[in-house]
């Protein structure tokens, strides 16, 4: 709070200081924050296409899968899923928008051709190829949404740290350290102007004083004239009483 | 290093993709969901050897909300929902919180 710091010229350039940072660390900020959320507009258009493309390929999907088990049987499905050999993997890279580490996923041996799925071709049906192969497709579209989808999740946490700070900034910081400013400045005010009426007071003192001596003096020196006025009336008298019977 | 897709869900749901080759899968069965579903997920998403996680949009409504919550949010392994649903139920509430609009409303609108 602005009442615990000392009000000295010292603490007010500090906080002047604090204040000049904490201002151009908020326009920079502020600017990744725009930055971050036009970014995240781009690939929100971008996840949105993917998630379209993600729901068209699982319907198409479950339907072919439907197919294959009422026609062949959900253990003839589950037999062929069971013997798959060739298993898909993924490895992630790392791209960097504006400070944000989003993946790229690279994956592998996603789609396959008839003989390299591991099932027999005799003794399964094309219907259960035809599922195979949609699942595949399914696969390469969700790869696609979960990068989209990570990013997306990265970058939001970022626009919300960085929007955490601004405002932190912006209505918690930089108002108590400009409270402090003023309460400085405020004070430093104060006590100048109460010195500043010290000062004048003492001089009043002094002036008040100097002019009581000064009248003191003058007060005696009158007082000195008058006694020796006196004595020259009293021996006056005495030589005007000689004189006549002198005569 | 390379890693694996895994799904999770009820043993219908999971068929078709080990089709496809996806052989890191935790099947459900639709009358355990409620019981089972929490740990099937803990134990994929602590599996640092999955990349991505598929469940059906239906199956988030079986989790318990810490879970749940894990499921949202969670970077490394993403999680991948499809279905019913538009997806991103998560994501949906966390654009309306960092951008403070309902973006994907504007977009299902439009």
């Amino acid at each position: 709070m602005a009442k615990d710091v000392k009000p000295t010229r010292k603490n007010l350039m500090e906080i002047e200081d604090r204040i000049e940072l904490s201002e151009r660390g908020h326009g920079t900020l502020e600017k990744k924050r725009d930055g971050l959320i036009m970014e995240f507009m781009d690939i929100l258009d971008k996840a949105q296409d993917v998630r379209g493309d993600l729901a068209d390929d699982y319907d198409e999907a479950q339907k072919k899968i439907n197919m294959a088990r009422a026609m062949e049987g959900d253990v003839a499905v589950r037999g062929a899923a069971a013997a798959l050999q060739e298993h898909p993997e993924i490895t992630t890279e790392s791209k960097n928008i504006m400070g944000v580490v989003v993946p790229q996923i690279e994956s592998s041996r996603v789609s396959k051709s008839l003989d390299e799925r591991g099932y027999g071709i005799m003794g399964t049906s094309a219907r259960i190829d035809e599922a195979a192969e949609a699942y595949e497709d399914l696969l390469e579209s969700i790869i696609l949404a979960a990068e989209v989808e990570t990013a997306m999740k990265k970058m939001l946490r970022e626009i919300e740290t960085t929007k955490r700070r601004v405002n932190a900034l912006e209505f918690k910081l930089l108002p108590e350290l400009k409270d402090s400013q003023e309460y400085i400045e405020q004070k430093l005010e104060e006590q100048e102007r109460e010195e500043t009426f010290r000062l004048k007071k003492i001089k009043e003192k002094k002036e008040a004083e100097e002019a009581e001596e000064a009248a003191r003096e003058a007060a005696e020196e009158a007082e000195a004239t008058d006694e020796e006025d006196e004595d020259l009336d009293e021996v006056q008298p005495d030589t005007a009483a000689q004189s006549p019977t002198g005569n | 290093m390379s890693q694996e897709i895994a799904v999770v869900g009820s043993p219908e749901f999971t068929t078709g993709f080990r089709l496809a080759g996806v052989r890191r899968f935790e099947n459900v069965p639709d009358e355990e969901k409620d019981a089972e579903l929490d740990d099937a997920v803990t134990d994929v998403l602590e599996d640092e050897g999955v990349g991505i996680v598929v469940m059906h949009d239906d199956d988030l409504d079986y989790l318990s909300r810490g879970v749940r919550q894990n499921v949202e949010t969670s970077v490394e392994p993403v999680v991948v929902t499809i279905g019913s649903g538009t997806g991103g139920g998560g994501l949906r509430d966390q654009i309306k919180r960092a951008i403070g609009i309902d973006l994907m409303e504007e977009d299902e609108d439009s």
